[in-house]
């Protein structure tokens, strides 16, 4: 008989719950609150039936876009054919985890504006654009030994 | 020593899973934490409040708890060792003891929030079933009884304790099945066994009944009572007066004990590296001593 697409097809392993963590889930999950906005990440909790999004969506992060009861509406990205359409799905918040994609974004915008606001008070206008790495500066290399051997490549004929 | 087949082997500790540690030590159901503490996604914040009642052998603790991430917050509780402040003295952890510490933390809980104006309550404990009504400005201030892992029988404790919080009016979603007098056959809660029940009734007729078979017994048996003076039918007049004064004076006392400065050791310090090999050292030492000086191990 040949294999089936079913809903949960091909999920053995990314909807097991991991070793020495199968039981009763920790009540972090439930106490959590999401707001409109918010970034999620989805990762199923195999233990709880209810509410479950479809495997594909198994480790994808979108954005909160409604707040029911025991569930949390996330719109997603999934790239259909030729094209991204923006999928609306709702997910009951076992199975969901606040996402820290956008963390260092928050961070960086309030330490941003405390160095705005710091700057304005002393009259001076800073930009707060991340600048790109550069080049290295240049350096000695110290105490580096050079085994007789290889002083006889031509490149570093003149160590 | 003979060889005996090891039950546990490593694989087994490898393999197993603990539970949770409050499951471990029996405290937490955590089945029905999850059910008490849930709160509907769209109401965010908004806390949800439990009331714990607990006994211990010789305590009644009630509390109304709260959960966050960090950790439960207990907003107001009420302990059967303060009703001595209210005159009641002997049987903390009886039925009527359980309602006068109910009704201590419902009046306590609505003087904070100063809403015991508003809600009296049941002020004349008559055993019936009794359910808060909301007044026109505030909704009634809503728990969940939370009774932690005992086995819910009627006429429980913990449901004496659930119809003093009712009667000091805090709006806590029940049924009157499990209450002291609620009759499997009539599927009616009597509610004059109730308040037997609620003012030591039961109490009052066993002490009568011992007094008057084994009186020895009676002297033993209930030797606090008689050395307070109460006895069988002193005691509905007694727990009136428990209930009238608690809800004069619901506030909680402020102990004046300082903390003790250092903090008190409960388990052994653990010795460093050296203090234990000294300590090995010695030992070593006496045994080799006492044992014959035949070889002076110095080595560990």
């Amino acid at each position: 008989m040949p294999a089936g697409h079913g809903l949960r097809s091909r999920t053995r392993d990314s909807f097991s719950r991991p070793f020495r963590k199968k039981g009763y889930i920790a009540l972090t999950t439930y106490l959590r609150t999401y707001k409109i906005g918010d970034y999620v990440d989805v990762k199923v909790n195999g233990a709880v039936h209810k509410g479950m999004p479809h495997k594909f969506y198994h480790g994808r992060t979108g954005g909160v876009w409604n707040v029911t009861k025991r569930a949390i509406g996330v719109e997603i990205n999934k790239q259909v054919g030729n094209r991204i359409i923006r999928k609306r799905i709702h997910v009951r918040v076992e199975h969901v985890m606040p996402s820290r994609c956008n963390e260092e974004f928050k961070l960086r915008k309030k330490k941003n504006d405390e160095l705005k606001a710091a700057a304005k008070a002393r009259g001076e206008i800073i930009s707060t654009k991340r600048q790109p790495e550069g080049p290295k500066p240049g350096f000695m290399v110290e105490g580096a030994s050079v085994p007789p051997w290889r002083l006889l490549l031509p490149s570093l004929a003149m160590l | 020593m003979a060889f005996v087949k090891t039950q546990k082997t490593k694989a087994y500790f490898k393999r197993y899973q603990v539970k949770f540690k409050r499951r471990r030590q029996g405290k937490t159901d955590y089945r029905a934490r999850i059910r008490l503490i849930n709160q509907d996604k769209n109401k965010y914040n908004t806390p949800k409040y439990r009331f714990v009642v607990r006994f211990t052998n010789k305590d009644i603790v009630a509390q109304i708890i709260s959960a966050t991430i960090a950790g439960d917050i207990v907003m107001a509780s009420a302990y059967a060792h303060e009703l001595p402040r209210y005159g009641l003295e002997v049987g903390l952890t009886n039925y009527a003891a359980a309602y006068c510490t109910g009704l201590l933390l419902a009046r306590r809980v609505l003087k904070k929030l100063e809403m015991d104006g508003e809600y009296e309550g049941q002020v004349e404990a008559t055993g019936e079933d009794y359910q808060v009504e909301p007044s026109e400005t505030r909704r009634p201030f809503r728990a969940l009884l939370d009774v932690g892992l005992i086995r819910t029988t009627t006429g429980n404790r913990v449901f004496g304790a659930l119809k003093g919080a009712l009667d000091g009016g805090l709006d806590i979603p029940h049924s009157d099945k499990r209450f002291a007098g609620f009759s499997k056959d009539g599927k009616q809660l009597e509610a004059e066994v109730h308040r037997k029940y609620i003012f030591g009734g039961h109490v009052a007729n066993y002490m009568r009944q011992v007094e008057e078979d084994e009186p020895e017994k009676y002297q033993t048996h209930f030797s606090e009572y008689i050395k307070k003076g109460i006895d069988a039918d002193s005691m509905e007049a007694l727990y009136k007066k428990v209930h009238a004064a608690i809800r004069a004076e619901p506030s909680p006392v402020k102990s004046t004990k300082q903390p003790p400065k250092e903090h008190k050791r409960y388990n052994l310090k653990k010795l460093t590296y050296e203090e234990r090999r000294a300590k090995l050292l010695e030992r070593l030492n006496a045994l080799n001593s006492s044992g014959g000086a035949d070889d002076d191990d110095d080595d560990e």
